[in-house]
């Protein structure tokens, strides 16, 4: 393998993160290290305080057994304390014992010989010793002879004899070693044991990680209808799974709009765009007078400003699609709206032939964007003056309701024209959906689709449904929204 | 009048220069945000015309550090964006009025001449008049040669506000914007039936009319 290509393949495949590079490693890690000083000091900490007992225990031996001799010198003398130290050298026991007369020379015991300071300072003393072969008077051949440290007491018999008294504290080392070896072996097997689990672990979090970097570069090359794998654990794993599915979600969604955007401008825009480039074309082939020049002219500023609107709603729609920020939401009066609205189209639908009807309670306020309410207020206002015939005779009356309705606000317009074939329904509030029986009024299409987006973006929705005769086309919206609209 | 054109799109600008000095204006122009911001803070300008995205700096921050100067130089913002929180935003930042791209020049031209007089200290008149056309704010009285004119609330503010500025033109998207507060593209012929209706009550057998109907451009009402 060359250098050269190195970086190149590791590009191209974002390689698995290297286990001790991996937080959850590290975190392991550092658990292992505290995990093991913990034990580390409790165990040396129990080692410490069982030596401790353990010689507190054999001083505790030492005062009971010169107890004892003390009491054998009381009742019997010199002769009964040198007796019962020949008993007591001659058990079994770890215990050191020694009488010297008061010259200093040793006549009973089981070691060899006493340093003279421990003979001649009553007190505590720790000294190397060497252990009698066969003590005074004692035959036993197989009695091992043996080497080590004593902690003793001496003291000095009022008669001048000296007793000395210990214990072999080699014992009491080899007790601290075994300690420490199963202390060690303790801390190794807590290492190990840490580390696999730690390694296991990390393992399963690694693995999950890479499910997610794995759903994200698929989601990069451009399957976006991928989705991180989420378990049935529920932990915090499956949270970020949950939460980054939603964001996909939406994205797509977005994704979606923006593309049925483009589908509509590609397909909507192009052809009267081309129309109006055949008709200004056309002008300028015929040079015939000015006058079908200018009127050509001003003919292709009209279709223009028709694009142009369309246009705008097309962005519209997209950008309510999308969600504008709450900010432009404010505690908006419905009733206000449905008033001034209907004011304002009042004369126009006089003109019309139709009637007009407001009917709203003096006030019903919501959290919303009112502009937005407005505007999807006069498409249907609009909807209703293109669509409804003028009336030979009678009356023919639009009607703009609000009212509560539970959790929900209603706003409605409801007309005595046509109506929307049920089949319909669904289809005509997508974009440029125009009925058939609708191509000869101007139109693109685009407004129920605005409706639609403005009841979407309040996180309501639009209905639409029969007036006997006619259409009634009712926006349903949450009251409390606004603050979580996205 | 004097007017200062922040735009960097060349043919935008140059095409609003010509067709402003056609309709009597003077004006200059800048090409960026930095050099506008120079020119509009050094020199007196009847109306800003300051379009929100231009490079170096953007208009919304270069209106910001001219009222932070107070400086009151009224400001038209030019903008692609039209969205409702997009215009509350260029408002919030000190600008006077807001057009979205694309235009019609008429529709420019009237909202400047508005901003322009706005900007003249008339604003607390408590009666206009025109003619014989009489309009009291506070008692809400309406007259015409003496004979006393009744208007609906919304027909009284219509009229208020085209007679505040009497003389200048007055577009529908301006009506509609002033009169009832909203910033939609009226799709039909809304503002025009309301207009007919106060024309009908104002200038009704009168020989010399006072609303009149400025081709492809609006309103206007005047002597
Ligand atoms: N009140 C109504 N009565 C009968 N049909 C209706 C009514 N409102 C809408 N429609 C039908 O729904 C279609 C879609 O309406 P929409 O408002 O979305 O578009 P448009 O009115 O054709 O064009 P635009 O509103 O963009 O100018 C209309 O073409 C019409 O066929
Ligand atoms: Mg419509």
């Amino acid at each position: 393998m060359t250098d050269g290509n190195g970086p190149t393949t590791e590009r191209a495949r974002p390689r698995r993160l290297a286990l001790w590079r991996t937080t959850t490693f590290r975190l392991t890690a550092i658990f292992v290290l505290i995990f093991v000083l913990f034990a580390v000091s409790l165990l040396g900490y129990i080692a410490y305080q069982s030596s401790i007992l353990i010689q507190r225990q054999q001083l505790v031996d030492i005062e009971r057994e010169l107890g004892q001799l003390n009491r054998e010198y009381q009742l019997g003398g010199t002769r009964a304390l040198v007796l019962a130290i020949q008993r007591f050298a001659r058990g079994p026991g770890p215990g050191i014992y020694f009488v010297a007369d008061p010259s200093g020379v040793g006549i009973a015991g089981n070691v060899i010989d006493v340093p003279i300071s421990v003979l001649e300072e009553p007190g505590q003393h720790t000294f190397a010793y060497e252990r009698d072969r066969p003590s005074f008077g004692d035959e036993d051949p197989n009695r091992p002879e043996a080497r080590g440290m004593a902690l003793v007491r001496s003291f000095v018999l009022p008669s001048g004899y000296r007793v000395v008294v210990g214990r072999d504290i080699v014992e009491r080392r080899s007790f601290a070693v075994i300690i420490f070896q199963a202390f060690f072996w303790g801390v190794i097997g807590i290492i190990v044991f840490s580390v696999i689990a730690g390694a296991i672990s990390a393992r399963r979090v690694l693995r999950r990680i890479d499910a997610i970097g794995a759903t994200s570069r698929m989601i990069m090359t451009g399957d976006l209808g991928q989705r991180v794998p989420v378990t049935r654990r529920n932990d915090e794993f499956d949270g970020l799974a949950t939460s980054l599915n939603a964001m996909l979600d939406r994205i797509e969604q977005l994704m979606q709009g923006m593309k049925d955007v483009t589908d509509n401008v590609a397909h909507d825009l192009k052809t009267p765009l081309t129309r109006m480039r055949n008709k200004v074309e056309a002008a300028l082939r015929d040079d015939r007078d000015e006058d079908a020049a200018k009127r050509a002219l001003e003919s292709t500023i009209e279709e223009c400003d028709h694009l142009i609107k369309t246009f705008n709603a097309l962005l519209m729609i997209a950008r309510v699609e999308a969600g504008t920020p709450a900010s432009a939401f404010e505690q908006t009066d419905l009733s206000a709206v449905a008033n001034d609205v209907g004011e304002l189209y009042a004369p126009v639908l006089e003109d019309a032939g139709l009637d007009l009807k407001v009917e709203v309670p003096e006030s019903l306020s919501l959290r919303a964007n009112r502009e937005l309410l407005g505007q999807a207020l006069v498409n249907l206002l609009e909807n209703a003056i293109k669509y409804v015939p003028r009336p030979d005779k009678g009356h023919s009356t639009v009607t703009i309701a609000a009212r509560e309705a539970g959790e929900n606000v209603i706003l409605e317009v409801a007309d005595q024209g046509p109506g929307i074939p049920e089949a319909d329904r669904e289809r005509v509030l997508e974009r440029f959906v125009r009925l058939e029986k609708s191509r000869t009024e101007a139109g693109s299409g685009l407004g129920l689709s605005l409706v639609a987006a403005v009841a979407q973006l309040h996180k309501g929705r639009v209905e639409i449904d029969d007036n006997h005769p006619g259409a009634i086309l009712r926006l349903i919206l949450p009251r409390q929204t606004g603050e979580t609209a996205a | 009048m004097k007017i200062l054109i922040i735009e960097d799109d060349r043919d935008a600008a140059s095409y609003l220069m010509t067709a402003l000095d056609e309709a009597g204006h003077v004006t200059h122009h800048a090409g960026d945000g930095d050099t506008g911001y120079a020119m509009a803070s050094s020199m007196d300008y009847d109306v800003l015309i300051v379009d929100r995205m231009l490079p170096r700096r953007d208009g919304l921050s270069i209106i910001e550090s001219l009222r932070a100067e107070n400086n009151k130089t009224p400001v038209l913002i030019l903008s692609a964006l039209g969205e409702v929180d997009d215009r509350v935003e260029g408002l919030r930042s000190g600008g006077d009025d807001y057009l979205t791209k694309p235009y019609a020049f008429s529709e420019l031209l009237a909202r400047i001449e508005v901003l322009a007089r706005r900007s003249a200290p008339a604003e607390a008149a408590t009666s206009y008049q025109v003619g014989d056309l009489s309009l009291d704010r506070l008692s809400r009285k309406v007259t015409r040669a003496e004979e006393d004119i009744q208007l609906q609330p919304r027909e009284f503010r219509l009229l208020e506000y085209l007679m505040k500025h009497a003389g200048q033109v007055v577009t529908r998207t301006m009506l509609l914007e002033n009169v009832w507060d909203y910033h939609f593209d009226p799709q039909t012929n809304v503002i025009d039936v309301h207009m007919s209706r106060l024309r009908s009550k104002i200038d009704r057998g009168q020989d010399n009319p006072l609303l009149h109907t400025i081709r492809g451009a609006g309103y206007m009402i005047r002597d």
